[in-house]
């Protein structure tokens, strides 16, 4: 086996200057005419250590991190000779083992959907053939599509989106419906400020979301697919555009895949910026070149979705974990993960945690694992003061309840939610009333406007805790606050309104001290409100 | 049929229905604003949140279908306390004049503030809209009193096809506003006023009518439209016998609550002082009739205001103008036989006077000679 | 009575002639085409002549309209619906500081004020050369990174206002040379 380099090159890398590594690399294999494959690669998780540089050699990998062109020469030499074992900086090996089980962040993780990522050339349909690609297609194939949905219902594979249904029960309710033709849609919109799971994946292994959405399109019966994806997104663009192009060429869309009578066709669309483009319906409007707002429901869109049609949606993570449930078997997958739900979760783990990146661990994981052991406790040496789940739609979880198990229903009952995976850790420098604004304010941006409690209610609830970020709040408008916060969340139309009250509700009950403090001694207790009128809160 | 249960009584719907319309046709108010049982359903106003037994959240009843052996509580205190937070929601960014306020007394949201005793909103007062749109001779728009429910921009799109409204912006300062927020006139607003037929509150009002008086004074007068031969039932609101607006009527067979352009905004002829009130014969025919001995003196009152020729004409009773016309034809049928007559009849006629002049041509005159200018 | 109509005379409707009397642009025309008779395409459509002419000028969403047939209030509807869509031309570069959770924890807000500062600039405008406008993004999905920047496609990670003052410094030295 020849050396291989490979260079995270995802969005996370190229912010943190990979294009000149890769750049550096080659230049050095030019110059030295070493026998070396250079590989861009997708991202490995650990992104706090981007630019991530591994080099594997016969049975030798290390993994390089952050590696800047600089570097390049200094970590290339160790394994190429020259330069006279110039020393490298032992903190910028963070692996030296092809299962990188020695590197903490990700020994402690449990990749499924993500396996491939950061380990394979994302444009190469042969890199994922080689690692099983395209394997569980062929065998969903050849089974009738009511075997493949049973497999999904028993992995207990449930919607990574953060709602938790049942997703073998979503496509069952979709292939029982007679209308046809039937539409697919893979939800990629990420919005949740702090999240980038899905990014990760799509750039990191399109074609594995492209397997999930076929043996999907077998299961139910649909004959097009539709890929949203944000528009914040361009390179998971063009890796998906890659991976069709390279699918329709290997035969697994088109007309009668892999001979199995299945039509399936994929198309693209480029989100436009609307975070509630992130709910079903208001995402099917989108699609269908309407104003991104939502509809009530019912009718579901597994019984009357895009223009009318049965339409099963699904997040890009629920598609990604289908090829291996089917590869590795239901019951495999279910045991991976607690009692009413299997497999694993990938989160992004970010804020104040020292090493942040994307994590997936099995379900049932306390969340103290990914803090603490993954994440390495807080950058600043400070304590943990709570743990924000689900974005603008989740909850803050305190520390004191750090042993919460990662579960739809157990996360629930902090009040917060799974959420589609965005985990923001904060220290104890971070006010809670300023983080809850914070919240607000992105929600009230991108309310919709269609309902009143979301359109009205959202900038009510954000004008009070301004007041009381500028000193001015009062005991009554922390009553006000809570009344109109249970008012939105029963009143609103669409998700994006009804769990809106999430981040204030989760923080008042855990951090109304900090809530009292504001408004009876006019003190913010973080000192991060500026307690005055009309100033930034932020007063950085 | 489909048998559920409103606050505790059995009722029986079509499968289809929904709750709103269930409970409405049963005579249960439950507070609606962006529902119009002619529009699709759009479920943005929150107020017809209802409970149903055995689940833990309301929802709303306008995009509830009705289904076998459901219980539907539309009162509750919870109920009450989620409709006062939303008017109070929707009272903070809609001002409460409604002393001097043209809808008063027929505005849905006024109806339901009092329902629920909001006289003013606990919160923060802060209008989002403020544009005082007056760029046609047909309806005004004042954003500020819009409620956004939608019901403008659905009938512009469902009912009329005319597209020439749509809600621009989003969230909290988001609009109805045709593109670029052009003026109406360079849009494609046929300017039928269906939207102002269905807005709830007054932020589309009827030109004509801004300042002329409070609903209660006005004498409603429905009538069928004499534009074409569709048949509108047109309610004309009238103060002091002048007209001050035309509306359509949810009970009218043909056309439910829209109208077109004509009806809705072309009864300003009513009270056209040039308006003919009276039969008149021209003055050398009045003459050679022995009606009038002088053909050249000016009658005394003139029936004219302005228009040029008015000393050519005399005004008669109707009983002679009807002999007038009667005698002429007849010497004519007489002299040259019933072909030499040809009538033309118009669609602004009724059906039943377009019948009997036929009825006239054919059996009175003898003639086949009958034509009606909707035929072209 | 309080709300009398104005005073302002009814304007009258003049006819100036087709405003689309002249064909579109042949590289607009060239877009167009090639999504003719595609009903779920408007919103790429939009993409499409933003990435082109860098904002979506008015004429082109009425020839938009005009030939693809959808209503000109469901296209300026969505125009203005979306975030990514603008309807005025921005500046040459166009710098998107994140608001992301990850980035507003690593003070975001005080870089974005520091280059609204530096700028003379608020949140959304241009500078007065065309070669600024300032932005900001919900989430660039690069948290590790926070806080982030972005000109035009470029993605810059682990900023500080200082920093991100001078890659912005740099730009202006290259676009104004020193005479």
């Amino acid at each position: 086996m020849s050396t291989v380099i490979r260079i995270g090159t995802s969005t996370c890398g190229q912010a943190a200057g990979a294009e000149s590594v890769v750049s550096a690399v080659n230049a050095y294999v030019d110059r030295r005419q070493v026998p070396v494959t250079v590989q861009r690669t997708g991202c490995l998780g650990a992104c706090h250590n981007e630019p991530l540089v591994e080099v594997t050699d016969n049975d030798v990998a290390v993994l390089y991190g952050p590696v800047s062109p600089e570097r390049v020469s200094l970590v290339l030499d160790r394994h190429f000779g020259g330069g006279g074992g110039r020393w490298v900086d032992p903190s910028w090996i963070l692996s030296r083992r092809p299962d990188h089980d020695d590197f903490p962040f990700l020994a402690r993780q449990t990749k499924v959907t993500t396996r491939l990522c950061g380990v394979i050339d994302p444009m190469s349909l042969d890199d994922y053939l080689a690692n099983g690609g395209y394997m569980a297609l062929r065998d969903a194939l050849r089974m009738p599509p009511e075997k493949v949905i049973a497999a999904v219902k028993d992995s207990r594979l449930r919607g990574r989106g953060g709602a938790g249904f049942s997703t073998g029960t979503k496509w069952e309710i979709t292939r029982r419906q007679p209308a046809s033709p039937k539409f697919l849609i893979c939800n990629a919109d990420e919005g949740d400020p702090g999240a980038f799971m899905n990014r990760t994946m799509i750039e990191g292994d399109p074609h594995r979301v492209l397997e999930g959405m076929l043996i999907a399109a077998w299961a139910i019966g649909a004959s097009k697919g539709y890929l949203y994806v944000r528009a914040e997104y361009p390179l998971a663009v063009k890796a998906l555009r890659n991976a069709i192009r390279q699918a329709a060429e290997y035969g697994v869309t088109g007309k009668n895949i892999l001979g199995s009578g299945l039509d399936f066709e994929f198309v693209i669309k480029e989100g436009a910026g609307a975070f509630v483009c992130g709910e079903e319906t208001a995402l099917m409007h989108s699609i269908e070149g309407q104003r991104g707002t939502p509809s009530m429901r019912p009718p579901y869109p597994s019984v009357a979705g895009l223009w009318g049609y049965p339409t099963n949606i699904n997040n890009v993570e629920s598609f990604a974990s289908i090829p291996s449930i089917l590869l590795h078997g239901p019951a495999w997958f279910a045991a991976l993960g607690t009692e009413q739900s299997g497999g694993t979760k990938a989160f992004a783990l970010t804020g104040a945690v020292r090493a942040s990146g994307l994590v997936e661990v099995p379900l049932g994981t306390p969340l103290r694992t990914l803090v603490e052991e993954i994440g390495g406790g807080c950058k600043s040496d400070r304590p943990v003061k709570a743990v924000q789940l689900g974005g603008p739609s989740g909850g803050c979880v305190p520390a004191e309840l750090l042993d919460t198990r990662i579960d739809y229903e157990d996360l629930r009952r902090t009040g917060a939610i799974m959420g589609s995976g965005g985990m923001v850790v904060v220290d104890d420098t971070t006010c809670m009333v300023d983080f809850a604004r914070y919240f607000l304010t992105f929600t009230q941006d991108e309310s919709c406007g269609k309902c009143v409690p979301c359109r009205v209610g959202t900038r009510k609830m954000l004008g009070i805790l301004t007041k009381i970020c500028h000193g001015q709040g009062t005991h009554q408008d922390l009553e006000r606050l809570t009344r109109l916060c249970e008012t939105v969340r029963t009143g609103s139309l669409c998700g994006l309104g009804t769990t809106a009250p999430n981040p204030v509700l989760t923080t008042m009950r855990y951090f109304e001290r900090e809530y009292v403090a504001h408004v009876d001694a006019g003190l913010c207790p973080a000192g991060i409100c500026s307690m005055r009128p009309g100033t930034s809160t932020r007063a950085a | 049929m489909i048998s559920l249960t409103l606050d505790g009584r059995a009722i029986q719907v079509q499968p289809g229905t929904n709750v709103l319309q269930a409970a409405l046709s049963n005579g249960i108010h439950i507070p609606h604003l962006c529902h119009h049982p002619d529009l699709r359903p759009s479920g943005g106003c929150r107020l017809c949140m209802v409970e149903i037994g055995g689940r833990p959240n309301p929802a709303a009843a306008c995009g509830l279908l009705a289904e076998e052996g459901m219980a539907v509580t539309t009162q509750s205190e919870r109920l009450t306390e989620m409709r006062r937070e939303i008017i109070d929601l929707f009272v903070s960014d809609h001002p409460l004049r409604c002393v001097t306020c043209d809808k008063n007394g027929v505005c849905a949201l006024q109806r339901y503030a009092y329902d629920y005793g909001i006289s003013e909103t606990s919160f923060d007062f802060e209008l989002s809209r403020t544009l005082y749109q007056d760029d046609n001779p047909m309806f005004v728009r004042d954003h500020q009193y819009c409620i956004l429910c939608g019901r403008c921009t659905r009938v512009c799109d469902e009912i009329v096809g005319a597209n020439a409204i749509e809600i621009s912006g989003r969230g909290f300062v988001s609009h109805v506003a045709t593109p670029f927020d052009w003026a109406m006139s360079d849009s494609t607003c046929v300017f039928c006023g269906n939207c102002v037929q269905v807005c709830p509150v007054a932020a589309l009002m009827p030109r004509g009518r801004i300042g002329m008086g409070r609903e209660w004074e006005l004498e409603h007068v429905r009538t069928i439209c004499g534009y074409c031969g569709v048949g509108c039932g047109i309610d004309y609101a009238a103060k002091d016998g002048k007209i001050l607006y035309a509306q359509g009527f949810p009970e009218a067979v043909v056309n439910g609550e829209f109208l077109c352009v004509k009806g809705r905004f072309g009864w300003d002829f009513v009270g056209n002082p040039e308006r003919l009130t009276r039969p008149l014969v021209r003055r050398d025919l009045a003459h050679r009739l022995g009606l009038i001995d002088d053909p050249f003196s000016l009658p005394e009152e003139s029936v004219f205001t302005s228009r040029i020729g008015v000393e050519n004409f005399v005004p008669v009773d109707w009983e002679t103008a009807v002999d007038i016309v009667a005698g002429q034809l007849l010497g004519t049928v007489e002299a040259h036989g019933p072909d030499a007559v040809a009538g033309l009849t118009s669609a602004r006629c009724t059906n039943e006077d377009n019948y009997l002049f036929q009825k006239l041509m054919r059996v009175g005159i003898g003639t086949n000679n009958i034509d009606h200018c909707a035929r072209l | 009575m309080h709300r009398r109509v104005s005073a302002n005379p009814i304007r009258r409707f003049n006819y100036q002639g087709d405003p689309l009397a002249e064909p579109a642009p042949a590289d607009l025309m060239e877009i167009l085409d090639r999504y003719r008779g595609q009903r779920d395409a408007l919103i790429t459509v939009l993409e499409e002549i933003q990435a082109r002419y860098s904002f979506l000028p008015a004429k082109h969403l009425q020839y938009a309209s005009r030939e693809l047939g959808f209503p000109l209030a469901q296209v300026y509807g969505i125009s203005t619906f979306y975030n990514v869509f603008k309807l005025t031309a921005p500046g040459r570069y166009q710098v998107r500081v994140c608001k992301g959770t990850a980035c507003h924890v690593n003070r975001s807000s005080a870089m974005l004020d520091h280059l609204s500062e530096k700028l003379g600039i608020h949140e959304d405008e241009t500078t007065a050369d065309g070669l600024f406008t300032l932005q900001t993004v919900a989430c660039m999905g690069a948290c590790s990174l926070a806080p982030v920047m972005v000109i035009n496609d470029q993605t810059y990670g682990r900023m500080t206002p200082d920093l991100s003052w001078e890659i912005l410094s740099e730009l202006v030295a290259t676009e104004r040379p020193r005479v």
